[in-house]
C-alpha cells in the first residue's frame, strides 16, 4: 500500500512555496528520502546562532590569497583566554600569539593547517576517498609530549543515511549512524569508547526540520540531554533557542539568542539562564574588510569581555 | 628458598610466553616509535607540505606572492 499523503496538516498552516514545488502535497516516497545532515552537525544552525566565537581583546586576521584554492592567513591576538577551572572564579590568563595559517581548499581535498608562535600546529584535512568516503583529521600537535590530540574519521554517505566512524588519540574509538526516517526526520545514534579510561557511552540523536525550523533532541548516557529549537522569521532574522540538562552536575541551561543577517551586518546575540548576556558584529565596511565586535557580561561572576578586531580578506 | 623455588618454577613459563608476549611487545614499541616518530615529522611537515600543494596547484602562483605582505 502507497503511504499516506505526508504534510496534509502542514498545508493548511505553511504558505505554499511561491517557486512552485509543491512539496508538502506529494506522496512522500519512503525509499528516495534525502540524504541527512552529518551527526556532529545535527545541531548547526543553532551552534551557529546562539555560539559565536566570542573573545576578550584585539583580533587581526588577514587573509591573502594567492590562487582560487590556495592563500595564506595571518592572524594575530592580544588580550585574554579563559582556563576552563573547577571553581566558580574565572582565570584569565594574558596571552598574544601571531599564527600563521596555510589554507588548500579543492573540492576533493582540503588542507587547513595553523600554527602558532609556540609552536603548536591545528591540522585539518578532509580528502574524498571514493565519492561516498571521506576521511577527515583533525589534529593538535604541540611541542609538549602527552598533550597532542588527534582525531581520524572515516565518513561514509549512503542514498539516505550517514555512518561515521572514528579514531582518536589515548584510544578513543566512535561511531556514529544517521538515518533519514522522513523528509523532514532523520536519527541517529553514536557510541564512544575510551580505552585508557574504561568509559563507553550511547547517545541518540533526531533532527526534525523544515523551511521555516529545525527542531533537535540529542540524549547520551553521560547524563546529558539537550534540545535545541531555530525558528526562521523571515530571510535576515533567526531566532533560536537551546536548553540543556546536565544529570552528572544536576545543572540546567538555557538560552535564547537572535541573529540577524542583514546586507552590511551580522548581528548576534543571546541571554542565558546563568544571567549571561552576549553580542557579536561583524561588520562590513568594505569589500572584504570586516569589523568585529564582542561582548560578553556575567554580573554574577564578575566576568566582562569586550573584544573588537578586524578580518581581512575573503 | 621460597623465592628461588617460586622464580625456578616461572623460569620455563616465562621462556613460554616470552616468546609469544615479546613479538606483541616488540610490535606495540615500534607503533609507538612509528606513532611518535610521525608526530614529529606531522608537526614540522604539515605546512610545508600544504604550501608545496598549493604552490604546485593551477594557476601556479609565484614565489614572490608567497613572501610579499600584499
Amino acid at each position: 500500500m502507497a503511504p499516506p499523503p505526508y504534510g496534509a496538516g502542514l498545508a493548511g498552516i505553511l504558505p505554499p512555496k511561491p517557486d512552485g514545488e509543491e512539496k508538502k502535497e506529494e506522496k512522500v516516497d519512503y525509499l528516495n528520502l534525502p540524504c541527512p545532515l552529518p551527526f556532529e552537525e545535527i545541531q548547526r544552525e543553532a551552534l551557529m546562532s546562539l555560539k559565536p566565537e566570542l573573545f576578550e581583546g584585539l583580533r587581526f586576521d588577514f587573509t591573502k590569497g594567492l590562487n582560487q584554492k590556495f592563500s595564506l592567513s595571518h592572524s594575530v591576538f592580544m588580550g585574554s583566554l579563559e582556563v576552563p577551572s573547577q571553581s566558580t572564579e574565572t582565570i584569565k590568563v594574558p596571552t598574544a600569539h601571531y599564527e600563521f595559517g596555510a589554507n588548500f581548499l579543492d573540492p576533493k581535498l582540503m588542507l587547513v593547517g595553523r600554527v602558532m608562535t609556540d609552536g603548536r600546529l591545528n591540522a585539518r584535512v578532509k580528502c574524498d576517498l571514493t565519492d561516498n568516503l571521506t576521511l577527515k583529521i583533525n589534529a593538535q600537535l604541540t611541542h609538549e609530549p602527552h598533550y597532542s590530540q588527534g582525531m581520524f574519521n572515516f565518513d561514509y554517505k549512503g542514498t539516505d543515511y550517514r555512518a561515521q566512524f572514528q579514531i582518536g588519540n589515548n584510544a578513543f574509538y566512535g561511531a556514529n549512524y544517521i538515518q533519514s526516517v522522513t523528509p523532514n526526520l532523520s536519527m541517529g545514534t553514536e557510541i564512544f569508547w575510551l580505552g585508557h579510561q574504561r568509559k563507553s557511552g550511547i547517545g541518540f540523536a533526531s533532527r526534525y526540520n523544515t523551511d521555516k525550523m529545525v527542531g533537535t533532541l540529542q540524549v547520551a548516557s553521560t547524563g546529558i540531554i539537550a534540545l535545541s529549537y531555530v525558528q526562521k522569521v523571515s530571510e535576515k532574522v533567526s531566532l533560536a533557542s537551546d536548553f540543556m540538562y546536565n544529570q552528572m552536575s544536576r545543572e540546567v541551561t538555557s538560552s535564547f539568542g537572535y541573529d540577524y543577517m542583514l546586507r552590511q551586518c551580522r548581528l548576534r546575540g543571546k541571554i542565558d539562564s546563568n544571567g549571561v548576556v552576549a553580542a557579536f558584529l561583524e561588520e562590513r565596511l568594505n569589500m572584504g574588510v570586516n569589523f568585529l565586535l564582542s561582548a560578553e557580561i556575567d554580573h554574577s561572576k564578575k566576568n566582562y569581555k569586550f573584544g573588537f578586531g578586524m578580518t581581512v580578506g575573503e | 628458598m621460597a623465592s628461588a623455588a617460586a622464580e625456578k618454577g616461572k623460569g620455563p613459563a616465562d621462556a613460554e610466553d616470552t616468546a609469544a608476549a615479546s613479538a606483541a611487545r616488540l610490535a606495540r614499541e615500534w607503533t609507538t616509535w612509528a606513532m611518535k616518530n610521525a608526530k614529529v615529522v606531522a608537526h614540522y611537515g604539515f605546512i610545508p607540505f600544504v604550501i608545496l600543494v598549493g604552490m604546485n596547484s593551477e594557476p601556479k602562483p609565484r614565489l614572490a606572492q608567497l613572501l610579499s605582505p600584499v
